[in-house]
């Protein structure tokens, strides 16, 4: 055991760089499978490639808060419900009250936080398995997304009590996120997205927070007994996760400059898939945000590649199915 | 040992010129090594001399690897652990390896099931399963789930598992590591019943006690090269101890200076509720008080509750504690581990891989654990800061690692345990709580975990320690507390106490069963059949 | 591996938990509902009970159905409506139609989500003699009163005549497809090239599974292989308005057309009230017509075996007016 343990450390640095590099390395095949089949020279199109970003974005800030509760031993499936009840609630205030974005974000960021908070909160403190906790987040998420709505979309077409409708204005705090900056070449959400991701990098790598979830994840008896705040660290980690999805559904309602009760439906899913194919592991206590953000553009970008080709559904979804499947067979082996 | 040995018998294993190499490193070399039937073999040598990788290869686990290997004269080449297991040879495991949930006769027959047509014979399978677990003196319903028994029972099953498959070679691997001494008892009677069977054991322990107590003949290995084997009695502790070692170790326990100062840690009617307070208390209040400087020893059987006290005291169990603990004359409200630590406690647990560390972290991340807010500035890290600390650290207890970002998992027992104590040692603490600080640690580590005990008494640090071994208990102490069903039942000075005071405590009064305790205690001797006891080899003691 | 398992298991509880908490209510309402016909069936004052079963309540336009039939509904105060909902599960519509039948419901007007499952428990309904309307997607055979529904190949080809009059004819047309596995979504797209043709050319056509921002992301592709696009005709309005704020985004100075299917009030028709759109083709829930056949049927009247309802094209120039039926 131990000899042949040693002996697999001298080849230590190389295993150290793996994740990083395989993940790069199914990067630049999906990148590859763009060169090949370019769509008549649309993949070398500087707005495809905008396009791909932007398209990424939504679940790329689903997939920061996912990447630090999954670190934490943990999983949020509750982040897709919350997109859609704050797009709806941010619509509900932005467009039908035309409150100002002063008051509405930071009112969605805390609905965000709320549902995060009670979902960790009902982990850490009643040590219901995170699985159902959220689970049961997203589904009465979702119900309330529905009765804040009303069932129908929050859109600037507003019933009014004689039956017929007014329009009103979109905000233009709305129409400034789903512009474009930096010459017209980078979308704002995609901004919002790699601020998410820096902030969530710098959370995980240099917060004291942030070791302590890795602790967590890896021992979470061994991390209370070194006297880590383990509850408080985990509900914190859930928070997190509302927040950047009450982000993301705000990103979600101006891009679809209306509140969706259905919006973000298997959200949750996608961003799990960018965690776990990033190389994070499931487990808990080992990955990070860069390997997440590998995984955001693997998927995008294969999601992008995809529809320029204008592939037909079924082939996109076993390609799509193929594709997690050895990225995450090939992050096994690594692992052990 | 008496010489248990049929010398016209050919022996029932015999391995020769073994070499097997990692890559270009070449961890066992030219080893040869045999075992009679109805002889306990000794396979000994400091972690990483490789007496593992040995047992794998006869496992079937590693089966690129040069020379050969015969059972009972024919020549056989073990493909896989199944087949292994097919040729008679089973391998008890360190961590066992019965499924929790499923019950013993399941267990037995796993991957073999008794069935037709898939369909098992559950009826015919308990029934089987009961013959075996009887057979082995163990009572027990064999549908019962194995999770269910305490670890000494679930390795008895673990054995009558081996014994159903027709072993005639069992391999343990430290099984008393997990054990309490009565069950230490069972177990060496068991391998007696074992080799009387005609099975040949191979075991490998690294407690001095159970070599002289079970040992026919004794394998030493070191850095992968066979020193020699030996009939027990040609082999006495300090020869084997320097053959393991490589060199003279001195006294098996250094010596030192007492200076003992002021009171660090004074506990008053301290009392532990793990099921809450409804519940009936596993640890009822326990007074004492412990010196700077001063080396405490807890005594006691399992279920005692000194290792409750030690988790009570930590805060592991929250508020559900009562009593009054001052640490340096302040009082200490204990409600987290977090609280506690920044008074000055700390506590080194017995299961260093489920509790102690975070094997799947670096070195340095689990060295800063539980200082991580001390060491950061308004809740940001300083990486650098940490380094330096970690680096510190393991120069001060010689932590021998490849580098300090390497997951503390591919540590050897006793670099693992350095980091655990390093964690601790990092929060300055007034009091530190050992629980088995060398529990599964080869002979050389734990001399070195010795010797940093005392450099920490000459710093001012109280200690108390909880362990199974006897010798170590002893030694160590300065003074020793016997718990028994949660009550301290004495508490004497480290050089009045003896085994037989201590284990008479240790029973809950003065008429202790000694025969429970032979295994252990190394000076009684004991039932007539038992002709163990190198009992003249002095182990320990100063 | 075992961790995985205890979660799938757990998932399947949560599901079946969920699944049994959701239908308990409806199973109650539906049974004090079920008493009183019978107690007054014999009296002169007739009051009638109606199970609804509506297939799932995700898409806004079978909200928009329950809400017209219960609008018609309330204008006729001798009428009560059950309404169920099957959360888009077969087996869980079939078990709605038993237990109206079962309640002894007058009538039953029944939205299936799956032909084939659901025509033998209508069957057995219309057999046992309660009257059954089937609304919008047809059952096999002809066990039930009445079907009312509209015709999907009619308003592609209209959709398809209104495009062929508004462009040229080397035109390039993106199609936004709904779900081509699904039966709308083929009749609407073959409708639509028999309305075209032959003028035009669809030069980009992909699934938007329904969804708004995947008509987005699509209409980004298409846009990124074609600089000038004449017409964007999608299977819903939602797709034609998800592509008109990619086509925005991406701002291109010329527009495309952009037609859409359905006209809810509150999405396409107002879409081209707020020149979003250039048409939309309404797809009619039968909300209305349901409860006015409903009523005949009751009454004893006879009605005709299949209705098929008449659809609408809201324009700029009409949409104020309440749009124009059209014609076939």
């Amino acid at each position: 055991m131990t000899a042949s343990n040693d002996l697999q450390r001298n080849t230590k640095k190389h295993f150290r760089l793996s994740p990083a590099a395989r993940a790069f390395l199914a990067l630049a095949l999906v990148l590859l499978l763009g060169f090949v089949f370019n769509a008549h020279g649309a993949f070398f199109k500087l707005g495809t490639h905008r396009d791909a970003l932007r398209q990424s974005s939504v679940y790329g800030i689903l997939a920061c808060g996912m990447t630090l509760v999954i670190i934490s031993g943990g999983i949020d499936l509750a982040v897709g419900s919350v997109v859609a009840l704050v797009a709806v609630c941010s619509a509900l205030m932005a467009i039908h009250w035309n409150w100002s974005p002063w008051i509405v974000v930071p009112l969605s960021l805390l609905i965000g936080a709320t549902c995060g908070a009670v979902s960790g909160g009902i982990t850490a403190l009643l040590r219901v398995q995170p699985f159902i906790a959220t689970l049961a987040m997203m589904v009465f998420a979702r119900g309330l997304a529905k009765h804040v709505s009303g069932g129908t979309k929050i859109s600037t077409a507003i019933e009014q009590a004689d039956k017929t409708y007014r329009y009103a204005e979109l905000p233009k705090w709305f129409r400034a996120i789903d512009s474009r900056v930096l010459w017209g070449q980078v979308s704002v959400v995609t901004v919002v997205c790699a601020a998410c991701l820096l902030v969530a990098f710098i959370a995980l790598a240099r917060h004291v927070w942030g070791r302590q979830l890795y602790a967590i994840g890896a021992n979470e008896e061994a991390a209370r007994l070194s006297g880590v705040p383990v509850i408080p660290a985990k509900i914190a980690a859930y928070v997190a996760s509302g927040v950047f999805a009450a982000i993301a559904g705000i990103c979600q309602a101006a891009q679809e400059t209306q509140g969706d009760p259905e919006a973000g439906a298997g959200y949750e899913l996608v961003a799990i898939a960018m965690v776990v194919i990033g190389g994070t592991s499931l487990m808990g206590g080992r990955g990070g945000v860069c390997l997440t953000l590998l995984g955001v553009l693997i998927i995008g970008y294969l999601e992008k590649i995809l529809s320029i080709n204008a592939v037909p559904e079924a082939t996109r979804l076993m390609l799509t199915g193929i594709i997690i499947v050895v990225a995450v067979v090939a992050q096994r082996q690594r692992s052990s | 040992m008496s010489d248990f040995v049929f010398p016209a018998v050919a022996p029932l294993v015999e391995m020769t010129g073994i070499t097997k190499r990692f890559g270009s490193n070449v961890v066992l070399q030219d080893v040869s090594f045999n075992v009679r039937a109805g002889e306990t073999h000794i396979l000994a040598g400091e972690n990483g001399a490789g007496k593992s990788t040995l047992i794998k290869i006869l496992g079937g686990i590693h089966t690129d690897f040069e020379g050969t290997i015969r059972l009972q004269g024919r020549e056989i080449q073990p493909r896989s652990p199944l087949h292994s297991n097919e040729l008679g040879i089973a391998i008890i495991h360190q961590e066992l390896s019965l499924i929790g949930p499923m019950s013993s006769a399941d267990n037995m027959f796993l991957g073999r099931n008794k069935a037709t047509a898939g369909w098992v014979h559950n009826r015919l399978q308990e029934q089987e399963a009961a013959k075996w677990l009887t057979q082995l003196g163990l009572d027990i319903d064999p549908r019962q789930p194995v999770e269910q028994f305490s670890i000494a029972v679930r390795q008895c099953i673990e054995i009558a598992k081996a014994l159903s498959q027709q072993a005639r070679v069992l391999i343990m691997d430290e099984p008393t590591s997990a054990l309490q001494e009565p069950e230490v008892e069972r177990l060496f009677q068991l391998v007696e019943q074992l080799k009387q069977q005609g099975c040949g054991i191979v075991y490998i322990t690294h407690k001095m006690e159970e070599i002289s107590r079970i040992a026919d003949r004794i394998t030493v290995l070191r850095d992968g090269k066979l020193l020699g084997t030996e009939a027990a009695s040609e082999l006495p502790a300090s020869k084997l101890i320097r053959w393991m070692v490589g060199r003279e170790l001195g006294e098996q326990f250094p010596r030192r200076d007492k200076q003992i100062g002021t009171p660090r840690l004074e506990i008053a009617n301290f009392s532990v509720f793990p099921q809450g307070r409804s519940a009936a208390p596993t640890v009822r209040n326990a007074s004492f008080t412990i010196g700077a400087g001063e080396i405490v020893g807890v005594g006691g059987l399992q279920g005692s509750g000194a290792s409750d006290l030690f988790l009570g005291l930590f805060g592991a169990y929250g508020n559900r504690v009562s009593g009054n603990v001052k640490i340096d004359g302040s009082t200490v409200t204990i409600h987290s581990p977090r609280r506690v630590i920044e008074a000055g406690l700390a506590l080194l647990t017995s299961d260093r891989k489920a509790t102690g560390l975070v094997l799947r972290r670096s070195i340095v991340e689990n060295i800063v654990l539980p200082s991580l807010s001390k060491l950061a500035r308004k809740g940001w890290r300083r990486p650098a800061a940490e380094q330096r600390v970690a680096a510190t650290m393991a120069e001060k207890l010689c932590l021998r690692a490849a580098s300090l970002e390497m997951p503390v998992a591919e540590l050897s027992g006793g670099n693992q345990q350095k980091v655990a104590i390093a964690k601790w040692l990092e929060t300055k603490p007034r009091v530190l709580l050992l629980d088995e600080p060398t529990r599964g640690i080869d002979i050389g580590a734990k001399r070195e975990i010795y010797e940093l005990m005392h450099q920490l008494t000459r710093q001012g640090i109280a200690l108390l320690l909880i362990t199974s071994e006897m010798s170590e208990l002893l030694a160590l102490s300065d003074r020793v507390i016997v718990m028994h069903r949660g009550r301290i039942m004495a508490d004497m000075p480290g050089n009045v106490a003896t085994p037989d005071s201590v284990l008479a405590a240790a029973m809950g009064g003065h008429e202790a069963d000694n025969s429970l305790f032979a295994g252990n205690d190394i000076q009684s001797t004991n039932a007539p059949d038992n002709e163990s006891c190198a009992t003249n080899e002095p182990v320990g003691g100063e | 591996m075992l961790r995985l398992h205890a979660i799938v298991h757990l998932l399947l509880v949560i599901v079946i938990l969920a699944g049994c908490s959701q239908s308990e209510p409806a199973a109650k309402s539906a049974a004090t509902a079920g008493e009183k016909p019978k107690s007054d069936a014999p009296a002169a004052s007739k009051t009638f009970t109606i199970g609804m079963s509506q297939c799932n309540l995700g898409e806004p336009w079978r909200v928009q159905m329950n809400a017209d039939i219960k609008a018609a509904a309330a204008q006729h105060p001798n009428l009560e409506v059950i309404f169920k909902d099957a959360q888009n599960d077969t087996l869980r519509q079939r078990s709605h139609i038993e237990e109206f039948v079962s309640a002894g419901v007058n009538l039953i007007i029944v939205s299936p989500k799956e032909a084939e499952p659901l025509t033998e428990p209508i069957a057995n309904a219309f057999r046992g003699g309660i009257p059954v309307i089937v609304l919008d997607r047809a059952v096999r055979g002809d066990a039930f009163t009445c079907f009312i529904g509209a015709n999907n190949v009619q308003i592609g080809r209209a959709a398809g005549k209104w495009i062929a009059e508004h462009i040229g004819n080397d035109a390039k047309i993106v199609e936004l497809k709904g779900l081509m596995t699904s039966i709308p979504g083929q009749d609407r797209h073959n409708g639509f090239v028999e309305g075209l043709g032959g003028k035009g050319k669809v030069v980009f056509e992909a699934d938007m599974k329904w969804l708004e921002p995947e008509a987005r992301k699509e209409m980004d592709s298409a846009l990124a292989r074609f600089d000038d696009i004449d017409v964007v005709y999608a299977h819903n309005d939602p797709g034609a308005h998800g592509a008109y704020l990619a086509v925005q985004a991406a701002g291109r100075e010329k527009k495309p057309l952009f037609v859409g299917i359905d006209a809810l009030p509150q999405e396409g028709v107002a879409y081209v009230s707020q020149g979003i759109l250039n048409a939309t083709f309404q797809y009619p829930t039968g909300g209305q017509e349901a409860i006015d056949t409903a009523l005949k049927i009751l009454a004893g009247e006879k009605v005709p075996k299949t209705i098929t309802l008449k659809s609408r094209i809201f324009t700029k120039e009409n949409v104020a007016a309440g749009g124009a039926v059209i014609e076939n």
